[in-house]
């Protein structure tokens, strides 16, 4: 009884998820049959590798792959790191800070206004102090990217941190830099799990400074070496735009799944308070 | 244990971010270039270029905008960080203008007769007559694509002219609800590339000689009405769909670069020059539109000697028979007449010709923004938006307040 | 009192630091650039043209449309991805089983690059080869050609745009769903309130703050939009998906009139805060409280 008055749900929810998925499906399909165009069909029919296969040893897609993981990590442990102590110092009430509003704002801003805008001045800037040949220059982009959601993100978390445990922490005699990290850091570890996942998926996949700031094919980060899979004069091979599309969602599904309890409770956390 | 595995991690993170900087102490050469086929073919052919001068050629594959931006950005650097750089002809000059390319005659490097001359004339500045400044590294042709069953069966002989392209299309679409013509009207350089071929074929010219456009002209509005009749009982696709649908006969004609349809040796359509008349009677004007990739130095080059030289070495007829295998497209005469190659590749006569006869886009350091703003109104008049005439005339406006 | 001082600010420092580094410089440059007719590759130096650029801007009936077509998208993109991501989070709560399972099968698609998506749809669109076509084709219907077709491109667009991201907005709602205090719930069955009463007076007004977040976000990334548009139409037919970004990217990258490209991009920063501005305010009110307290 209790099923049957559920049944609409399931039907209206499995709608929803087999609309959501099959464009993910359809890719799997595309990256493993020899002959996309010859015969279009739901299922597949000649199942092979060759694409999967193909981009790994003739495209060497190892080396994006590890460099879209090099540039991602560092970019998310310095925004964590910086971003977390200013996020602290900001959101708990023992801290006053003059000119707290306007940076605040200018914060918000930097997240708000189109990255276009920094784009061509950032580049004419790291050239003019000789920082292209490096990785440096798209680690800070990426840090820039990621940096405001981080510290806005945060603040509400170390806002909510009773007092209480703060000032006892202090009659201990704990010194700032001990209250902070042995006492209210591991309190919103949640809230640190579910911003760094946000910002792995937005440095994962960002494009446009890394198109700019990226000089030499050894630093390639992965949706550069894909967007090349597109082009005028030739016909796009399918077979690989899809695995390559495959191959690069992995790494950040793997994450979501795996971290997919801390990214709920972080964002349950996250959403009672503000 | 996590301390030190954090210390190791981090480290080698370290490492790996300022590892470009020691990269450049040893000899290369760097290439931006243009991915996709063009980079597999020199990956393919390099080593022997390595080995000889003991350097280490690394190549760049861009997207084609992306490539346009890194040349140009880098260009006002005192150090490129390129030494060698893949252009697209249109843009020929206006990165020759602003100087991104080093004087090939003044390196050394020869002239070559062997080339096809339309393509050699794209890397002069100025056009035709200059200095040369880059060497045609692959050379596409737009052609004429028809699948022969469908022309057979309508008893019609390969189009000379567009009234009968356009002729043979209404039969297709009224006999058989075929699809008589294929247009490729995304706005932008697709729309531009697609339409130009029939403008030239009513006797068109974007400008006249004192760069004022005449767009808005009555070969105009004949090739624009041309193009609309031929959207109509025809469709509007993008390349994938253009390919499949002459190739398996759902649509009779269309226009394409050559490598959409014909892979190696072999070819899923029939092909022939683009139309060069608009009426059988008519007088004939170059239609194949070029777009050839050139090859050139940079200015900024610190290692400009070394970069000719493998310019020679990639341009050169050997190389070129090599790249062939890789789905190069020749530049020289020589490689489109070599025997061996003229019996294994069957489109490389037509190529010859089509290349003979071929035309290139205005030669202005402006015609990026001309292309943008031509294809936002041709495209408002395939769409129904603007009238034929409405179209034209604005189009010529905007194109004439780019030039000015 | 000091050391808490000193401590302070030297949580504060690196990212001050790294603020005015990477901000302030590139939004001075774009300024003062906005009002020049700087040309990347020009070989004179660039010159000041005064407003020039901004009433060239404005004038041009193309970067007129691209806002329309801008701001269109935003606010049918935001309310449709909210109100579906609400709709779903509400339902998948209501359920017993499952929905572990459904909210990592949701959430794949925010996690694909943007070119791929893009590249997929345009896969799945195409119009013999594609599957959508193809499906449509067994109930006798079509074939559309979704991105040539003035009537269709558009929307088109702004469907895969729904498909991406409607998932994301559902995580959020759904984790703001759970924090919802169950004991309120209760208080209201008691009282008799009905289904909707209970959802407008208890269920919005707990979840409005996760509410203004999705829409937040949603918003900034909307009036973004470019990489689809830039694969899939080009901005056609007939300029009917031109946006701002793609505008900019067109005559201030692609084209290298970073002058023009400037104003574009200062009048789409305007249109950006008149947006935002209710946001911040009340962020700051927010923030102000905390001071008085």
């Amino acid at each position: 009884m209790n099923w049957l008055k559920a049944s609409p749900k399931y039907v209206v929810l499995t709608a929803v998820v087999l609309c959501t998925l099959f464009p993910v499906y359809w890719m799997l399909v595309i990256a493993t049959q020899r002959d996309i165009f010859s015969k279009v069909s739901i299922l597949p029919s000649s199942l092979t590798l060759e694409h999967v296969i193909d981009i790994f040893t003739k495209d060497n897609y190892m080396l994006p792959l590890a460099n879209s993981f090099t540039i991602t990590v560092t970019s998310l442990l310095i925004v964590l790191v910086f971003g977390l102590s200013s996020a602290y110092v900001l959101g708990r009430r023992t801290f006053r800070i003059a000119y707290k509003n306007t940076l605040l704002v200018w914060i918000l801003l930097v997240r708000v206004l189109p990255p276009i805008t920094f784009a061509l001045p950032l580049y004419i800037m790291m050239n003019d102090a000789g920082l292209l040949s490096t990785k440096l220059p798209i680690i800070l982009a990426h840090v820039l990217v990621n940096l405001p959601l981080v510290i806005w993100f945060m603040m509400a978390f170390f806002y909510s941190v009773p007092e209480e445990i703060e000032e006892s922490a202090r009659m201990d005699g704990a010194s700032e830099f001990v209250i902070y990290s042995k006492v209210i850091l591991p309190l919103v570890l949640p809230g640190i799990a579910a911003v760094t996942i946000l910002s792995f998926m937005a440095s994962w996949n960002e494009y446009l400074y890394s198109v700019i700031f990226i000089q030499s094919p050894g630093d390639f980060t992965i949706p550069l070496k894909l967007a090349t899979l597109n082009s005028e004069q030739e016909l796009t091979e399918w077979g690989k735009v899809a695995s390559g599309g495959l191959v690069s969602v992995i790494p950040v599904l793997l994450t979501a799944v795996f971290m997919q309890k801390h990214l709920m409770n972080g964002l349950t956390a996250g959403a009672v308070k503000e | 244990m996590r301390k030190r595995l954090a210390i190791t991690l981090s480290l080698m993170m370290a490492a790996s971010i300022v590892a470009g900087c020691q990269a450049k102490s040893e000899d290369k050469l760097v290439i931006a270039a243009r991915g996709g086929s063009h980079v597999t073919a020199m990956e393919a052919v390099k080593a022997e270029f390595e080995q000889k001068h003991n350097v280490k050629v690394e190549i760049i594959g861009l997207e084609s905008a992306d490539l346009k931006q890194k040349i140009s950005l880098d260009a006002k650097n005192k150090n490129g960080a390129y030494d060698l750089i893949m252009a697209d002809d249109p843009w020929m000059p206006e990165l020759s203008e602003a100087g991104i390319f080093a004087n090939l005659t003044e390196l050394g490097v020869e002239e070559d007769a062997d080339f096809e001359e339309s393509s050699l004339a794209l890397g002069k500045h100025p056009y035709q007559t200059g200095d040369l400044y880059a060497l045609p590294f692959s050379g596409n042709v737009q052609l004429f694509f028809y699948n022969k069953q469908l022309l057979d069966n309508y008893n019609a002989e390969v189009p000379q002219s567009w009234e009968e392209v356009l002729h043979i299309a209404n039969k297709a679409h009224e006999e058989d609800n075929l699809i008589g013509y294929v247009i490729r009207g995304q706005q932008g350089n697709p729309i531009v590339s697609d339409f130009l071929p029939i403008f030239w074929a009513y006797g068109g010219q974007v400008f006249d000689e004192q760069w004022n456009a005449q767009i808005d002209s009555e070969a105009g509005q004949q090739a624009l009405d041309t193009y609309i009749q031929l959207a109509a009982v025809g469709a509007n696709y993008e390349t994938t769909d253009i390919v499949s649908s002459v190739s398996e006969g759902r649509a009779t004609m269309a226009l394409g670069w050559p490598s959409w349809f014909i892979a190696g040796e072999t070819a899923s359509a029939d092909y022939a020059p683009i139309p060069s008349k608009a009426t059988a009677n008519g007088a004939a004007a170059s239609t194949g539109m070029i777009g050839n990739w050139m090859m050139g130095v940079t200015a900024n080059s610190q290692n400009k000697e070394l970069a000719a030289n493998f310019l020679t070495f990639i341009t050169s007829s050997d190389t070129q028979k090599k790249l062939v295998e890789h789905g190069g497209v020749p530049t020289r005469k020589s490689v489109y007449l070599d025997s061996e190659l003229a019996a294994k590749y069957k489109h490389f006569p037509i190529m010859l010709e089509a290349l003979q006869n071929s035309v290139a886009r205005p030669r202005t350091a402006k015609w990026s923004r001309v292309e943008e703003a031509l294809g936002v109104e041709l495209s408002a008049a395939i769409a129904g938006t603007k009238s034929i005439e409405a179209a034209l005339s604005d189009a010529n406006k905007a194109v004439n307040e780019i030039m000015q | 009192m000091h050391s808490k001082r000193r401590f302070q600010w030297t949580m504060l420092a690196p990212v001050i630091l790294l603020l005015i580094g990477l901000t302030v410089f590139p939004v001075v440059y774009t300024i003062s650039n906005s009002f020049t007719d700087y040309y990347y590759l020009a070989s004179e130096a660039k010159q000041f043209v005064g407003l020039r650029n901004y009433i060239k801007a404005v004038q041009d009936e193309v970067f007129r449309k691209a806002v329309w077509n801008t701001l269109k998208f935003m606010l049918l993109a935001v309310t449709i991805e909210t109100a579906l991501g609400l709709a779903i989070a509400v339902l998948i709560e209501s359920l017993k089983k499952g929905a572990k399972l459904l909210r990592v099968s949701l959430l794949i698609p925010a996690l694909l690059p943007p070119v791929t998506v893009a590249l997929i749809w345009q896969m799945m669109l195409s119009n013999h080869n594609g599957i959508i076509n193809h499906m449509l084709a067994w109930f006798g219907a079509g074939p559309f050609n979704y991105l040539m077709d003035i009537r269709i491109a558009f929307n088109a667009i702004l469907f895969i745009d729904i498909w991406q991201w409607t998932p994301f907005a559902f995580l959020l709602l759904y984790a703001g769903l759970q924090a919802v205090p169950r004991s309120q719930y209760e208080a209201a069955k008691v009282d008799g309130a009905g289904k909707l009463r209970i959802f407008t007076h208890i269920t919005l007004p707990n979840i409005m703050p996760t509410l203004l977040l999705v829409i937040l976000l949603r918003t900034i990334d909307t009036f973004r939009l470019f990489d689809k548009v830039n694969i899939l139409t080009g901005g056609g037919p007939a300029n009917s998906t031109t946006t701002i970004t793609q505008y900019i990217y067109r005559h201030g990258v692609y084209n290298l009139q970073i002058g023009y490209g400037a104003a574009a991009s200062i009048i789409m920063v305007g249109l950006v805060l008149l947006f935002s501005v209710i946001y911040i305010k009340r962020s700051l009110g927010g923030s102000q409280n905390e001071m008085r307290h």
